[in-house]
Formats: C-alpha cells, structure tokens, sequence
C-alpha cells in the first residue's frame, strides 16, 4: 500500500493500465483521508554524503529489504549518482559477508 | 618506476586461527607490499565478527583491512596469495585513492560555496553560535526523517 503511493505521487506511471487504476484510486483516498505523503528525496544528497563505503553496515542495511534485495530507487528515492555508489557498495559488503545475498 | 595508488584489502581469516598465524599472514602481505616498493598505511583489525552467511562452514571471521601504497602489480600479487592460503577465507582488494580524492574535492567545493553564499548575504562566513542553536532546534522539530548514524562510522 505506502509503496503506492510513493509511486504515484512520484509521477512513475505510465507503467501499465493496472497500476493506473489503482493510482486513481489511490488518490481519492488520500483526498479523503487526508494522509500525508512524504516528498521522496535521495539521503544521501541530504546528509551530503559523497562517498558510500561497503564499510558502514549501518548506512547500507535502511536500502536492504527483508528479503535481502537491494531496494530500487522509485522506492527509495535515492537519486541515480548515488543508488550507483550504493549499488557497488552492497555488491562488496556482500562478497565480505557483512551483509548477506539471500535472507528468507 | 610505476605509478603507485591506493588500495584496500580487506581480508576474513579463519576463526580458529591463532594470533600467531595472524601475524604471519601480515608479515606475509607487509612482504610482497615491500617487494614493490610499496608501504603498509594503516592496519585496521576488525577483529572476530559474525559473517552474514556461511563461507566454509564458519559463522565467524576475523576481519583484517589494510590500506596500502604501491603499484598495481602488487593488487594482482596480493589477489594471488589471498586466494592460495587456505587461512583466508575471503578477501577484497580495491582502489581508493580516485573515489576519496573526489569525496574531499567535491566536500571542500561545497564549503567553499557555502562561504562565498554566506558572504555575498552580507553573513558571517560562519555560522554564528544562535543559528546553529535554531538549526539544531529546528532538526529536533522534523520527524526524525534522517537516518541513525549516518554518515558516522569508519570510512
């Protein structure tokens, strides 16, 4: 459901007709609910970080889902310079095993 | 003479292993690093931690990172014995010295417009004590939108 809507106010549609109706849908719910939904910027370019280390565990693990995937940026938010640097910093922590392939 | 850069090498021994067989194995990369005329920056142990999955049968490492100097050779060396001694279960080796070069460039670039903003407002080019207080107030206010601890931690 919240990935939804992330993705609907993200203006990531144009993604096929099932996704469009649940966006209308979606949108009317929020008129009538009212909930807030929260503008996705990358975090890494709010903290100003400018190098992503394999090293810090603790800033990797928030783009790593249960399963163990690496979380996409139209969730996320992650702006595309720095999904890259994220995406090679999983792939090395991996091969170190500080972070694992496959969870389940 | 080659051109010398810097690298990384991280590398997971077995868990069993002794300090003794831990200092060999340094002793051992400190000796090819020296045949290439490079040198040992800094030597990182991690120590004994828990691997997020299985390698060999092992739930734990112990953890070694190395920062070091040298040619490029010695990178394809170093690969070689790591992946030869049965002591190492893991290892990386990569190059640093472009991609935090870029991280101090980009973080002075950013100071330095920062400044040069401040100044052309007529500002102090440092933040004064009573914003920083407002700032720190303000960061209280939001939801907590960052994340824990980030941009802390090693590098």
């Amino acid at each position: 459901m919240n990935d939804f809507d992330k993705e609907s106010r993200g203006g990531g549609g144009g993604r096929g007709g099932a996704k469009g109706a649940a966006k209308g849908k979606d949108d009317k719910g929020a008129r009538r609910g009212g909930f807030f939904r929260r503008r996705r910027v990358c975090k890494f370019c709010v903290e100003k970080i400018d190098y992503v280390s394999y090293k810090d565990v603790k800033v990797l693990t928030p783009f790593i889902p249960e399963r163990g995937k690496i979380q996409p940026r139209r969730i996320s938010g992650t702006c595309a310079k720095h999904q890259r640097a994220l995406q090679t910093a999983i792939k090395r922590a991996r091969t170190l095993a500080l972070i694992p392939y496959v969870t389940d | 003479m080659s051109i010398h850069r810097q690298y990384e090498l991280v590398y997971i021994a077995m868990p069993d292993s002794t300090e003794e067989q831990l200092a060999e194995l340094h002793q051992q990369v400190a000796t090819v690093v020296d045949r290439f005329g490079g040198t040992i920056e800094r030597t990182e142990p991690w120590g004994r931690r828990r691997l997020a999955y299985e390698i060999n049968r092992q739930r734990e490492g112990v953890y070694v990172l190395n920062i070091l100097n040298g040619p490029a050779a010695m990178t394809a060396e170093l690969d070689r014995r790591m992946r030869v001694l049965d002591i190492v279960m893991r290892h990386l080796v990569i190059r640093v010295d472009e991609v935090l070069e870029k991280e101090t460039r980009t973080q002075t670039r950013r100071k330095a417009a920062t400044v040069a903003r401040r100044l052309r407002r007529g500002l102090p080019a440092e933040p004064t004590e009573q914003e920083l207080s407002r700032r720190k107030a303000e960061a209280d206010d939001a939801d907590g939108g960052g994340m824990d601890g980030f941009g802390e931690g090693d590098r």
